[in-house]
């Protein structure tokens, strides 16, 4: 018995020790890894852990693109972006759509908007007149 | 006897332009039903008193004053006062509780895409964004106090907000516990002076991809995170005054990504760091005084072809410091008062040249951590030792005529 709480203990440590999680933008406290801003509005927000766990945080999803892109060592990183009608919950860059353009403004002129339900998008793409994109489109759009 | 006529018909224009006042004892009760029956060029005077009426769009050429501070409430929707008229004068209200916290910006006052409106003497308190200049051109702001209490977790606007507009002037406005005091986005050919701008949340003055506009005379105290100018080319900065910016990402100026500015006659008094310099080029940095500092100015690798020249550094913890062994940039007739060096030949200038980077700088620059030994035994006798025969530091990086006195600034 004992010994099987030991492996449970031990198995949840090591499992919390797995890289992947992002962890919550501080807002006015965070400065961003690209454009050295203090990150202020966590709507447009966006991050990235590296395989051993690094963290790096973004004011725009821009910024973020940006940075992957003029790092290529950081091989397959975790990339996460604020979902705009969860609050700025951060989730995973291929489980969103994205809305850019038209009337969005954000810090870094990446003026685009992420969500993981596609239904939310097209409400939001109508209000700002936005493009619909997917993560692959947006990355290469920049 | 052309001028005469034309004389005739503008005092003309002025008499058949007459004023609407606004309050209690006045016929016409409400700012709308006012600005409803003005003609162009008319005037409004609103009395004292509370008026909750919404959100107040002026859409004709008028004059809108306040006597004694009347209060616009917009009780948390929307705009309080929108602009959608050239040439208006919004002069001596007291504008409070704009909507908030929604993508549209909600304001105290907002223009919209206009030219020649003024903005004076106003107290705008507890609004999401102060004032919003969008896409406009020649207009003055001036002489506002612009108040919210906005906190670290919270999400706010700017005080003044610029974007996508021309030949502004924005003088003398007070600004304080907004996002960043004072911020402009594509804004060209625009002067801010004299304005003071405190304890806002991020920066008190904001540039982005702004160029040839220029700030003097404004004083930046206690903000979040200093000035950051960015993306932006041909500022000038001129006889301002960077006080106490604390904190880990705090600078009193920090410069990303421009070039072609001129940075003159600046205090930088007590911050973590005076000047953050990153991607930053042909910049002439002349007669600034850097004092009580932890870091007088970090210069990232990436900068090239700056001139610093007679500036004055007293009472830094490091003068300088820098992210790499490349550099690209002159330091001439500086006063270090770090520098130990004699005068012989009584000139003013030092004979032997000073290295402004110490080895210790270089460290914590690579390792923060290292900064628990300093004034040890053990560093300066590295620092000492490193200043006899430079090794870590790039030994490229000297002011070749320190002066041996302060300047006068």
């Amino acid at each position: 018995m004992k010994r099987l709480a030991l492996l449970y203990f031990a198995s949840v440590v090591l499992i919390s020790c797995v890289s992947g999680e992002p962890k919550p933008l501080q807002l006015n406290l965070d400065t961003c890894d690209f454009c050295r801003m203090t990150i202020a509005n966590a709507h447009f927000g966006a991050e990235l852990i590296t395989q051993k766990g690094r963290c790096y945080k973004f004011d725009d999803v821009a910024c973020l693109i940006h940075f992957a892109k003029s790092n290529p060592s950081v091989t397959s990183p975790f990339l996460f972006v604020g979902d705009f009608a969860m609050n700025s919950k951060l989730a995973p860059v291929e489980n969103c759509v994205y809305i850019k353009g038209g009337t969005i403004k954000s810090p870094m002129n990446g003026n685009a908007l992420a969500f993981s339900s596609k239904n939310e998008a097209q409400q939001y793409q109508a209000k700002y007149k936005a493009d619909i994109l997917t993560w692959k489109e947006l990355y290469n759009s920049y | 006897m052309r001028i005469y006529i034309g004389y005739f018909l503008f005092s003309f224009q002025l008499l058949l332009a007459h004023s609407i006042h606004v309050g209690k004892q006045f016929p016409v009760k409400s700012i709308r039903q006012a600005i409803q029956q003005a003609n162009d060029t008319d005037t409004i005077i609103v009395h004292q008193g509370l008026y909750r009426e919404g959100s107040i769009v002026i859409n004709k050429k008028i004059v809108f004053l306040g006597y004694d501070y009347p209060i616009l409430d917009a009780q948390k929707q929307g705009d309080a006062v929108s602009i959608k008229a050239d040439s208006v004068v919004v002069s001596g209200f007291k504008i409070i509780n704009s909507g908030f916290a929604s993508l549209d910006d909600p304001c105290g006052i907002k223009v919209y895409n206009r030219t020649y409106v003024r903005i004076y003497n106003n107290r705008l308190a507890n609004n999401f964004f102060g004032i919003y200049l969008q896409n406009c051109s020649n207009c003055i702001v001036k002489g506002n106090s612009i108040v919210a209490h906005g906190t670290q977790e919270q999400l706010i606007g700017n005080g003044i907000h610029c974007w996508k507009s021309e030949n502004l002037q924005i003088i003398a406005n007070t600004v304080s516990g907004h996002r960043d005091g004072i911020y402009f986005e594509f804004v060209t050919n625009s002067v801010i002076w004299r304005n003071i701008s405190t304890k806002n949340i991020r920066y008190g003055l904001h540039f982005m991809f702004s160029n040839d506009d220029s700030y003097l005379t404004n004083l930046f105290k206690n903000n979040g995170a200093g000035v950051a100018v960015m993306f932006s080319k041909n500022v000038k900065m001129i006889n301002n005054t960077f006080q106490e910016n604390w904190g880990d990402a705090a600078y009193g100026l920090l410069l990303k990504e421009i070039a072609d500015g001129y940075i003159f006659s600046n205090k930088f008094i007590k911050n973590t760091t005076g000047i953050y310099m990153e991607g930053t080029s042909r910049i002439k940095l002349e007669k600034n005084s850097f004092i009580s500092n932890g870091w007088g100015m970090k210069i990232q690798a990436s900068c090239m072809e700056n001139d610093i020249v007679h500036n004055n550094y007293l009472k830094n913890t490091f003068d300088i410091s820098t992210n790499g062994s490349l550099v690209l940039n002159t330091f001439n007739f500086n006063y270090w008062d770090k520098y130990e060096g004699y005068d012989l030949d009584k000139n003013g200038i030092g004979d032997v040249p000073y290295h402004p980077l110490s080895l210790f700088a270089v460290l914590t620059e690579k390792n923060a951590s290292t900064l628990l030994l300093f004034r040890s035994f053990m560093i300066t006798l590295l620092d000492k030792s490193e200043k006899v025969l430079p090794s870590i530091t790039p030994d490229n990086f000297i002011d070749n005529t320190p002066l041996m006195k302060a300047l006068w600034l």
